[in-house]
């Protein structure tokens, strides 16, 4: 069935986009698009448009099977929104984030410790999809569990709990939260410093499928063509650990997907190398690791971006007149407009420079640290957090970097200035820059754990190799439909 | 019976990782079920070990002369961080010099550790202490 085609088909915030693939010769390549605006109050309308593009001729709302089979993702209405509870914050707090993270999630609250009345209330507030509940390692610590547990219980928050803490406290968990829709899954951290972390992805991934599809007019699309929708982030995800582990020279690399509202990145290389010499403290980061930042933005985000990099955008500055404060203009007129675009090169040089500190500062935090201690022995390094210096290729995908002019300007801008204390950011150390020109990567990414070899192939081939300086296209979504 | 958890490791900028491991075997063997930080390990990383793991005893070890700087104010952190009943060992060459050890012992006492053992302590001896302390501190609970 495949060899007739495949559609794949991203349900985004603000647009449904849809290619149909064919496969062949190990390689899928893109035989026509789709765009339209996405239909909020209903999704699956903005579907079938865009399926009607595909392929006027076929009836797509009859209930015959579809012609070719279809993929999709979605991160429609802000994706899947995640509380996590977690007991030490450098350990299964953190080990938590980076689990959620990675099922594609978006994080609205941590917790460390004892979930206090005030925790409570703003759990309730932000009533998200789910709760993700853990701390202690296997036959660790249970007071912790056990009392969020209690308190949740005689909380208002009626969302799905995951649990995956210590497991000799599963039964007073379920004792406490049985009432609830509860599911148990592995400790993430069954023993100190071990990370665990699958179990809790596919018990996320498998709570947005039956509590996400519900509701917004996506299980009409799950009956329909009988295929379950991944949440965008894990399609990308999925994509960019198919590229590590199949394309010869991307076996260390990163991708940053830049929209209004966050700033993602995904790195796929080895966290730490024990043969360094380098002391590591804490956790030995996963291979693939997705970091989201919610106060980094082009857009909805663009003034809590502009706060965060004061320092980073009056360096940048300070040759011009006026220029910062015209900035804080043009991001005034950003939030007051999220979907203005810029109308003139000076416009146009403030969203490079938000641009470039979205990614500067993502890529900060998504990187880990190293200082040298001395010790009698003499001097030691000691690593915290994931080693990004091997990294020598990354990806820039989503609207703003895929289609930002001049892609040099940020390569330039993103060299950060040394950090106030002694500790070194683990940073890429000397990369290519490639870009989503074609923007296939979601797309490709509802087929990676299919056909991780082919998708994986593919993606790379579809990304344009970007130098300092070089211009690139203008894009549009007019473009995107004719391309 | 479920083992009882410790946590273990060098304290401080201290990179002496033999007698790390010889304490971990001797103790796993011990029947504990041991959480090993290795070496250069700050009180924090100690703390937030005991705490994750609901560990009993932190074993501090420091063999390159600064215990002294590097083992004041753990007492005090565990007490902060709600760990007000736990265990702590300290041992190896503790300070530098010729002290005698009375005073050293002295002196990590005072810093609030339960027992301190010089270089050349039986291990056996460390093992049936700990079993001792771990049920007296037990039943003062109970």
């Amino acid at each position: 069935m495949i060899e007739d085609g495949i559609i794949c088909i991203d349900i985004g915030s603000t647009w449904t986009k849809a290619a149909m693939f064919n496969l062949s010769h190990d390689r899928f390549s893109v035989k026509s698009r789709a765009v339209v605006a996405t239909t909020t109050s209903h999704l699956p309308d903005g579907v079938y448009a865009a399926l009607h593009q595909l392929q006027p001729e076929y009836d797509w709302h009859s209930i015959g099977p579809a012609p070719v089979p279809l993929r999709f993702s979605s991160s429609a209405k802000g994706g899947l929104n995640v509380a996590v509870v977690g007991l030490v914050p450098e350990m299964t707090l953190h080990i938590a984030r980076l689990a959620a993270f990675s099922a594609g999630a978006r994080i609205c609250a941590a917790y460390p410790y004892r979930l206090t009345r005030s925790c409570i209330a703003a759990i309730e507030q932000a009533h998200p999809d789910i709760l993700l509940l853990c701390g202690g390692t296997d036959g660790g610590n249970e007071r912790y569990v056990t009392e969020n547990a209690r308190a949740i219980a005689s909380s208002a928050f009626n969302g799905t709990i995951v649990y995956a803490g210590n497991n000799q406290a599963v039964d007073q968990v379920r004792d406490l939260l049985g009432e609830r829709d509860l599911r148990i899954t592995e400790n993430l951290m069954p023993d100190f410093g071990r990370l665990n972390i699958e179990p809790v992805r596919e018990t996320i991934r498998q709570v947005f499928l039956e509590r996400i599809v519900a509701g917004k007019g996506l299980d009409e699309l799950v009956r329909r063509f009988d295929t379950q929708p991944l949440p965008t982030p894990l399609a990308v995800l999925n994509l960019v650990e198919a590229i590590g582990n199949n394309v010869p020279g991307w076996e260390r690399f990163a991708l940053i997907d830049m929209g209004g509202a966050t700033t993602d990145f995904y790195s796929f290389c080895e966290a730490y190398n024990p043969d360094s010499g380098t002391v590591l403290k804490g956790i030995v980061e996963p291979r693939i690791k997705r970091t989201v930042e919610g106060d980094l933005g082009m857009r909805v985000s663009a003034a809590a971006a502009f706060d965060t990099a004061k320092d980073f955008l009056l360096q940048s500055l300070e040759d011009s007149q006026n220029g910062y404060a015209d900035m804080q203009s043009y991001v005034d007129r950003l939030s007051a407009n999220t979907s203005y675009l810029p109308v003139d090169l000076a416009e146009q040089q403030y969203d490079r420079l938000l641009a470039a500190a979205c990614l500067q500062h993502a890529l900060v935090r998504h990187a880990g640290t190293i200082e040298e201690v001395m010790t009698t022995k003499g001097p030691v390094m000691a690593q915290t957090g994931k080693d990004l210096r091997h990294v020598n290729r990354m990806i820039g995908s989503g609207g703003f970097l895929a289609a930002m002019g001049r892609a040099g300007d940020i390569l330039e801008l993103q060299s950060p200035k040394p950090a106030e204390s002694e500790k070194l950011h683990l940073l890429p150390e000397n990369f290519e820059y490639y870009a989503d020109t074609e923007y296939v990567l979601p797309l490709l990414g509802c087929l990676a754990s299919e056909f991780p070899r082919q998708s994986a192939a593919s993606a790379v081939q579809y990304l344009t190799r970007m130098h300092h300086n070089e211009q690139v296209k203008e894009f549009s979504h007019r473009e995107f439909t004719h391309a | 019976m479920t083992p009882v958890n410790i946590v273990l490791g060098v304290i401080g900028f201290d990179c002496h990782s033999v007698g790390n491991k010889i304490l971990e075997a001797f103790f796993s063997e011990a029947g504990f079920k041991v959480t090993n930080l290795g070496v250069m390990v700050s009180q924090e990383e100690f703390i937030n070990a005991a705490i994750e793991t609901d560990a009993r005893a932190i074993m501090v070890s420091s063999l390159y002369g600064h215990g002294e700087i590097d083992c004041a104010g753990l007492r005090e952190k565990c007490i902060e961080k709600g760990l007000e009943d736990i265990i702590l060992y300290v041992g190896g060459n503790l300070v530098v010099g010729k002290t005698p050890f009375a005073e050293v012992e002295a002196k990590f006492l005072k810093m609030g550790y339960d027992r301190v053992f010089g270089p050349d302590c039986d291990l056996a001896k460390v093992v049936e202490l700990l079993k001792n302390d771990l049920d007296t501190r037990q039943k003062g609970n109970d």
